[in-house]
This record gives structure tokens, C-alpha cells and sequence, in this order.
């Protein structure tokens, strides 16, 4: 190729009007700037009072996630003595099919993420012993494929989310060696791509929420140094939007979720410092409602438990004091995880 | 007040994530709206409604279940309940069920209907719903189980769901499931993309498929284009998608199709990511880069390519042709995979000089293996691959085609011109200067560097641990070329340290006058340092400073160290003689000086 080939914005297609429009939001002025901790602690307090509500049974089938976000964020509030102990402990025990896995309700089939949320549950409680955990280990161990996968339940998805979900179980029970490991992790590191990241499955296009699974998988098989943390960090702060909020994949919209998923990955692989922390803290602040309590996914509009989890846990990897310090492995206190003597590696 | 606005079932965001129901559930992209008193109540009673009608079709889906009834009327009642709600998992799973009874009693062409119908079923709860994972996952459970797939369908089907959502995750993963199972060849998915590309050049997920399928169709040659060849490993190459090369005739002809889609869209980030890929080069393959001996201390370092467990991996130490018994230790307790692993040898095995020795590493799991001799009066000897023997920090493609990479960052350079804040374009053609001439383009990378700073605040400290780490790879490459041991990197604003394992051999090191905060636990990989200058930095912690065997001088004059306790890692540096700590907050400490003469018994020169 020669200087011939010099270029003007005519013949290289350069359209300056037609460049995409960022997809963001922009922070009003009069947003919540401060956190109204007393509030959201009221909002989740209150949320489980409403069962007969429609939307409430409506997300009967994901009810045993719902309790876990519920009940680590008021755990992260210091509130958790608020929530009825005694009636979660014994859903959870009726939860518990023949096989050993966990449903997500009462008439649902079991499936390793509301496994992994009943564990996850129990473990803030420090009550293992109201489940079969013997046969917890083996409902997991039975789900692990000859690749190397795990499937969610016996109906054979495959996702990378599902390897999180059965290393972190077995993680708190304390039988990692259960499985086995190094074809777990020769799946995920299958799952990698050509940005640093991860997908649900081998040559899946990267996303945050997968990333956040797969990091968080080889923090806790100790793989982290398979991680090209320089090529995939890059692509996690180019997560933050000029409104400060992070989105999940490249061209989408500032969610608070993605507060948790893509810091607590750029925790794991130690680079947190990429993002401007100040920025992403005011759009998690500007998403909670001043009336109800709680956090949305974005700024006015409406809030629920998810985004008021990610919301706190998000703010907690930021630094901030008022909250208890999350794990950003397993996304519960860090206390919790000392008791349990659990030291995911992170890099640094 | 408020009322629930209707969910909008095809919004643009991307947060269906978990579960894809949670939009209904968790309030995804759901804007909260005002309303009167009276419109609340009549919200409330018409939910009220919904709640009954929903609740008696679960609890009737239920018993049905429960009492084994496999009949087409359940299949009926499950479907009402799926329509509406498709993340209802227990319900698919019960379909399943019906449906492979039905299989049982029913005739193949029955079957093939019975499927038929569930695909039809499918497709409305799709359209409603498009990012359910139940529904696609329901769908390829379907493919697998109907007498006689009809793939065009379902890739016709893929074709109008990316038509309407061309990032749907989703349909992206179950066209390529498609595509495996109905052997569509990789060139004709290859111009799917093309075709994609070429209509939008803003899509991510298009050029994501491309790293996928260019590998496949134009693999990288085997045979790697640098030296050192017999010195790899015959292993297959690491699992990772990243490290699946493309051969250079093809990965010119896509740098074309890439200049243009930034070239038409300058801010759309997803074709840089491309480029950068495209510019990156292959993952070092795993080898023993460096074996290392010393008469004082008998001990064995070894270095890896990537780090790894050695404990694990089966290294067999010879020395003089006998294999001998040893504990291979990652040079901090920290590291369970290191590249850098130290051995102690059995007392007088190499400690008289007069003798000459010779030392083999084998690496058994990767058939591997490195020689190394100590001659006759000499107290250390090492063999290994410098930085610059492998080109470690510098582009793959051979010098003729460096002339293409040349003509690239011309192109780059000029679309600056028109878009001088363009942060892409400023990190490409950084990235373009470092794969031509690192070291020749030095000035302008640092310019570029503040550019990026300037023009992209929010990111400003990932520019800085960039600049750093191209900093540390030039200084690596000059001080390779000068083939002496001195590293010195002062008033380089470097924020950040890497590439330690290249310092193996290096005995003295300047890193004074930047913005450092801590000495890693990595630094411990510097296992020659004899002296340390790092003044005027923000230090606040040593962890690095390790089992250094060598280490005499440290000089960390104006840092940050506050706490006696920072200092512990010290004590465990025996030859450490001379330690200057003025200007530190911890020289405030009380009795500073008796602690420190308890901590650190070897110095003899403290300056506080």
C-alpha cells in the first residue's frame, strides 16, 4: 500500500452525523445524593408482607433468589435480625427434593441456582442443618457433564452461570473436591473470548453478568491467573457510561445491577481503580426511590429487591463505611465468609 | 401514587440477565408514574382479577402433575400459563414430560405434529418474549427430540429474531447451535457476518462471532514465525478462544474491513475492540524460560513462560545426571501459580567451586526441559530466552507486512486529524507505534498517553497502568540490549508493576520518583536484587520485599510507609544492611529506632 491511498473523510465513508448516540441517561440535579439506608432496610422488611400481590406470584419460580437478595442486603445494612428466621429456614428445608436439589418454591422442580441461593441463605443463618448437605453435594456433583459443564438441572441447560453456581455451592459447604475440578475449569476457560471475556457457553459473545460468573468460578478454583486481566479489565471499565452508571454489554444502557457485576469482576481481577469510583457512585445513589426505599435499575423508575441488593453491594465495593464489606466472589458479607474460614483468591 | 405501567416486553436494554422474567418481577427499565387515586383502585381490582385466574391455572397445572396425568389438556393448561409467564421452568419442565409420553403412544408422523405444534407455540411465546431462556432453551430441546428437524426454519427464524434485535445473546447462541447440528459451513456464517457488518457496521455481537469463525477458517500457521523453536513444548495449545491466531494474509485483508467501520463511525467502540484483538498477538506457549543457579545459598530458580503450579506439574531437577529430591517454593506464599520457583539443593551438592556442574530442569508434563552449567570458579550461572530473543512486547507479523501496520497507523493518524479527541483512535495508533517500534515511538506513546488522560478522565487510571506497562517493557528491551543487570525507570509517573518475572537477574533497580503505592508480592520475583532505589514514590506497602537473598540496600526516602508492622517483610531479607526511610510518616514512631534494631537486626545503616 502507498501514500496514494491518502484518505478524506469523502471516500472513507466518514459520516460524522451518522456516529452512534451513546445510550445513556443523564443524573437530574435533584436526584438522591445520599444513601437512605433506614429506608431501603424498610422497603425489604416490607416486601415479603405482600404475598398475595400478583407480581409477587408471579415470581413464584425464582421465589428462593428473591430471599437471598432480600436478606443479604439487609445482612450488608446490618438489619437481618428484621427477617422471620424461622419461616425461611423451614421453606427451605420443604424446598429440598429426593434428589437433594433445592427449588425455588414449594411445587417448582430443583435447579442449581436456587441451590445455590438456599446454601447461600443458610449460610448467612450459620444453619446448614436444616437441609440434607450430603445430599446437596451429590445433586451437584450428579449435574457436572463429561465436558466438564454443569447443567442447571436434570433438563440439561449449559451455562458458565451454572460452573459458578456449583463450585460456589460446593465452596460453602466445604466440598470443592466433590467434582471434578480441572475439567470444570477447562470449560470455562473454553468459554473465553476474544475481548477478555465470557460468555454462557463455548464462542457465546462476552457479558458482564457471565464475566462476573467466570471470574468469580476461577477465583474459588484459584485459576485467576488464567484471566488475561489487562485485555478483559479494559473491556469492564469501558462498562462506564459518561453518566457514571455501568452497562453489561458494549452499546446498552446504564444498569445498577451491572454496578455488582462489572465491579466485583474488576475486584476478582484487581482492577478496580479503572473505573472513576465518585461517578459510579452517584448514579447508584441518584437510582433510589426517596419515597419507597429501594434502588431501580435505573433513575425513576421503579425499585425492587434485585437492584436494591446490587444497588448496597455495589456501594460496599465502592468503600462505603455505612455498609458491612461484601465478598465479590460469593456476594454475601465478608463475615460470613471469615466464619466459614472462605478465602477466595483475588488478584492484585 | 402510582400505577404499573404495562411491562414493555421489547425494550432496548440489555438487563434480562438472571432470569428475563425479572422485568416483570425486578423492575427492569420500568418508568414509575403518577396517577390518581381512582386509577390506583382500578389497577388494584383488575390485578386482584389477573392473581385468581393465574393462581387457579398453576395450582390445576400442579395437581394434574401430581397425580402423573400426561394428557394433551395439560399441555393445554401449561401453555395458557407459559404465554404469559415463560420463565416458569417448573411448567416447561412438565411439558417435557407430556411430551415425551406422548412420544410413547404415539405414531411417528403424530410426533412429528405434536413437535411441529410445540414450535409453532414457541415461536408466539418468542416473539412476546424474545430473551427468555426458557423458551429458547425449550426450543432446542424440541430440535433434539422431532423425527425431522427442518433447519432452514430455524435458521429463517434466527434471521428475523437478529432482524429485530441484532445483540439478542439469546438467538445468537441458538443460531450457532443450529449452525453445529445442521453442518452449515463456517464460510457461509462468515457472510452472514459480512452481511450484518455491512448493514451496521455498530454491532458487537457481529464481530464477536467473526474472532470466532476467522480462526477456523484461516488458522494462524502452526509452525511460530520467532526463534526458539526446539525449545517448546509439542502440547496442544491452552484451551483459550483469545489465543486462536489468524493467518496474516487473512488478518490484513480484515484490517480493510475494519478501518472502514471506524472510519464510517469513529465512536462506535465495537470495531476497535476487534482491532485491538486483531493486532494482538499470540499467547506465549509454555516453556522454561530461565534456569537460574547460585553457589551461595545452593539454590535453583526457575522461570516459566506463564505462571504455573510447579508443585503440580511434575519438575524433575538432574544435577550431574542425578535426579534429585527437592521442594519447589513460589517465590510468596501468595502464589499458588508463579511464574518464578525457587529450590534449595542438598547441603554440598554445588556449594565447592572448583567444581563444575550441570543442571537440567525437566518439565515431563509438557516434554520440556532446560540445561544450564555452572563452570569452575564461577558462584552463579543462568540459561534462558531474553525478551528480545522472543520479541516478547512486539507484533507477530513479519517485517515485509510491517509496511501494511506502517500504512495503518497513517490512516489512524489522519482520522485523528478530523476527530482529534477520538480516545480510540489515539490508544490504536499507541497500540500501532508498539507493535512497529516500541522503542523508536517512545516520545509519541507518552504524548498519546496524556492525550487519553485529558480526553477520557473517567479512565484516566487504566491509561496510567497502560503507560506504565509499556514503560517497564521498553526499559526491559533497552537494558536486554545494554546486556547488563541495572533496570532504572525514575520519573516515569509509572503507577504500577509488571512483566517482574523478566527481573530475575536483575541486581539493581530505580524505580524512584513515581506514583507507586505498594511493592507487590511479585517483586519477590526480583530474587538477584542486591540494591533498591525507591524514593519519592507513594509506597505504602512491601509485601515484595520477600526472601530477597541478595538484597543489601533498600533507599525508600519520601514515601508513605506509617506502620512499623509495613516494614515486617524486611526481616526476612538476611543481607540487608543499609535502609534509608527518611520522610516516611512511620520515622514519627515512638522507639522507632530499638524496634526497628529488634525487626531488622542486620542493618547497620538505618537513616531516619
Amino acid at each position: 500500500m502507498t501514500n496514494s491511498k491518502k484518505k478524506s473523510r469523502k471516500d472513507l465513508g466518514y459520516h460524522p452525523k451518522m456516529g452512534t448516540q451513546v445510550k445513556d441517561v443523564v443524573l437530574k440535579p435533584d436526584a438522591p445524593s445520599t444513601l437512605l439506608l433506614e429506608k431501603h432496610a424498610d422497603y425489604i422488611a416490607a416486601y415479603g408482607s405482600k404475598k398475595d400481590d400478583y407480581e409477587y406470584t408471579l415470581s413464584e419460580y425464582l421465589r428462593m433468589s428473591g430471599i437471598y437478595w432480600g436478606l443479604t442486603v439487609m445482612d450488608l445494612m446490618g438489619q437481618l435480625p428484621r427477617m422471620n428466621r424461622e419461616e425461611i429456614t423451614a421453606f427451605i428445608t420443604a424446598c429440598q427434593h429426593d434428589c437433594g436439589g433445592i427449588s425455588a418454591s414449594i411445587g417448582h422442580d430443583p435447579h442449581l441456582l436456587y441451590t445455590l441461593s438456599a446454601v447461600q441463605i443458610l449460610s448467612l443463618y450459620d444453619d446448614l442443618s436444616v437441609i440434607d448437605v450430603h445430599k446437596v453435594v451429590e445433586y451437584v456433583k450428579g449435574l457436572q457433564q463429561e465436558d466438564g459443564s454443569f447443567a442447571g438441572d436434570k433438563w440439561g441447560e449449559i451455562d458458565t452461570r451454572f460452573s459458578f453456581c456449583a463450585v460456589a455451592t460446593l465452596a460453602l459447604l466445604g466440598k470443592l473436591d466433590a467434582i471434578n475440578l480441572d475439567k470444570a475449569v477447562e470449560f470455562v476457560l473454553s468459554c473465553m473470548n476474544f475481548d477478555g471475556g465470557f460468555g454462557c457457553r463455548p464462542g457465546s459473545e462476552s457479558h458482564a453478568g457471565q464475566i462476573y460468573c467466570c471470574t468469580g468460578f476461577l477465583s474459588i478454583t484459584g485459576q485467576l491467573h488464567q484471566v488475561s486481566a489487562d485485555l478483559l479489565g479494559w473491556w469492564l471499565c469501558e462498562r462506564q457510561l459518561p453518566s457514571g452508571g455501568l452497562n453489561g454489554r458494549p452499546e446498552k444502557l446504564p444498569d445498577v445491577c451491572y454496578s455488582w457485576w462489572v465491579l466485583a469482576s474488576l475486584k476478582i481481577i484487581g482492577r478496580i481503580h479503572w473505573i472513576d469510583k465518585n461517578k459510579l457512585r452517584s448514579f447508584i445513589l441518584a437510582c433510589q426511590d426517596e419515597e419507597t426505599g429501594g434502588f431501580a435499575d435505573r433513575p425513576g423508575d421503579m425499585v425492587d429487591p434485585f437492584h436494591t441488593l446490587f444497588g448496597i453491594a455495589g456501594l460496599s465495593l465502592l468503600g462505603d463505611e455505612e455498609i458491612k464489606a461484601v465478598n465479590p466472589v460469593f456476594c454475601m458479607p465478608e463475615d460470613v465468609l471469615q466464619r466459614l474460614g472462605l478465602h477466595p483468591e483475588l488478584l492484585s | 401514587m402510582r400505577v404499573y405501567p404495562v411491562p414493555t416486553l421489547l425494550h432496548e436494554s440489555d438487563t434480562s440477565w438472571f432470569q428475563s422474567a425479572l422485568k416483570v418481577i425486578t423492575m427492569h427499565g420500568r418508568v414509575k408514574l403518577k396517577s390518581t387515586a381512582q386509577q390506583e383502585e382500578e389497577k388494584r381490582k383488575e390485578r386482584e382479577k389477573k392473581l385468581k385466574i393465574y393462581v387457579a391455572a398453576r395450582d390445576a397445572c400442579f395437581s394434574k402433575r401430581k397425580e402423573g396425568i400426561m394428557d394433551i389438556e395439560a399441555l393445554q393448561l401449561t401453555q395458557q400459563l407459559l404465554s404469559s409467564n415463560p420463565d416458569f421452568a417448573t411448567l416447561w419442565n412438565y411439558r417435557r414430560e407430556i411430551l415425551l409420553h406422548q412420544e410413547t403412544v404415539l405414531s411417528e408422523e403424530e410426533v412429528q405434529k405434536l413437535y411441529e405444534d410445540e414450535l409453532v407455540f414457541l415461536e408466539g411465546c418468542l416473539k412476546v418474549n424474545p430473551k427468555s431462556y426458557g423458551s429458547w432453551h425449550h426450543r432446542g430441546w424440541v430440535l433434539s427430540r422431532i423425527p425431522r428437524p427442518d433447519w432452514n426454519r430455524e435458521l429463517g427464524l434466527c434471521d428475523r429474531c437478529l432482524g429485530l434485535d441484532d445483540r439478542n445473546f439469546h438467538c445468537w447462541d441458538y443460531r450457532r447451535m443450529v449452525v453445529k447440528l445442521s453442518g452449515v459451513p463456517v464460510e457461509q456464517e462468515l457472510q452472514f457476518t459480512d452481511r450484518l457488518i455491512g448493514s451496521n457496521f455498530s454491532n458487537y455481537s457481529s464481530w464477536h462471532y467473526r474472532s470466532t469463525l476467522l480462526p477456523l477458517l484461516h488458522p494462524h500457521s502452526p509452525e511460530p514465525p520467532f526463534p526458539l523453536r526446539n525449545a517448546r513444548s509439542s502440547s496442544p495449545s491452552s484451551p483459550q478462544m483469545h489465543s486462536h491466531r489468524v493467518c496474516e494474509e487473512q488478518l490484513l485483508k480484515e484490517y480493510e474491513l475494519v478501518q472502514n467501520a471506524f472510519f464510517t463511525d469513529p465512536n462506535d467502540q465495537s470495531a476497535w475492540f476487534y482491532y485491538r484483538w486483531l493486532l494482538g498477538r499470540a499467547e506465549r506457549e509454555e516453556m522454561i524460560s530461565c534456569v537460574y543457579v547460585s553457589r551461595e545459598g545452593e539454590r535453583v530458580i526457575v522461570a516459566f513462560s506463564r505462571p504455573v503450579n510447579a508443585q503440580a506439574v511434575g519438575l524433575l531437577l538432574v544435577v550431574d545426571g542425578q535426579p534429585l529430591q527437592v521442594d519447589w517454593r513460589s517465590v510468596h506464599p501468595r502464589f499458588r501459580h508463579c511464574p518464578v520457583w525457587i529450590c534449595e539443593l542438598p547441603p554440598g551438592t554445588i556449594s565447592d567451586a572448583s567444581n563444575e556442574h550441570n543442571l537440567t530442569v525437566h518439565w515431563t508434563e509438557r516434554h520440556t526441559h532446560r540445561d544450564c552449567a555452572l563452570y569452575t570458579g564461577r558462584s552463579e550461572s543462568w540459561c534462558r530466552d531474553s525478551a528480545t530473543d522472543q520479541e516478547l512486547f512486539r507484533s507477530e507479523l513479519s517485517v515485509e507486512k510491517s509496511s501494511v501496520l506502517q500504512s495503518e497507523l497513517q490512516s489512524c493518524t489522519q482520522l485523528l486529524e478530523l476527530e482529534p479527541q477520538n480516545k480510540w483512535c489515539v490508544l490504536t495508533i499507541v497500540l500501532l507505534m508498539r507493535a512497529l517500534d516500541p522503542l523508536g515511538y517512545e516520545k509519541e506513546t507518552l504524548a498519546h498517553f496524556e492525550t487519553l488522560k485529558e480526553v477520557d478522565s473517567m479512565r484516566s487510571s487504566y491509561y496510567s497502568d497502560l503507560c506504565s506497562k509499556f514503560m517497564i517493557e521498553n526499559t526491559i528491551l533497552k537494558m536486554e540490549y545494554a546486556e547488563v543487570r541495572v533496570f532504572s525507570l525514575s520519573g516515569k509517573k509509572l503507577t504500577t508493576l509488571c512483566h517482574l518475572d523478566q527481573l530475575l537477574l536483575v541486581t539493581h533497580i530505580n524505580l524512584s520518583s513515581n506514583k507507586l503505592q505498594t511493592l507487590p508480592p511479585q517483586f519477590a520475583m526480583l530474587q538477584c536484587l542486591e540494591v533498591l532505589e525507591a524514593d519519592d514514590n507513594a509506597i505504602e506497602t512491601l509485601p515484595g520485599l520477600y526472601h530477597l537473598p541478595r538484597l543489601e540496600e533498600v533507599s525508600l526516602r519520601n514515601n508513605q510507609i506509617s506502620r512499623l508492622s509495613d516494614l515486617k517483610p524486611l526481616s526476612s531479607c538476611p543481607k540487608l544492611t543499609r535502609l534509608d526511610l527518611r520522610g516516611n510518616p512511620v520515622t514519627q514512631t515512638a522507639n522507632l529506632q530499638s524496634e526497628l534494631a529488634e525487626l531488622l537486626p542486620s542493618v547497620t545503616d538505618l537513616l531516619l
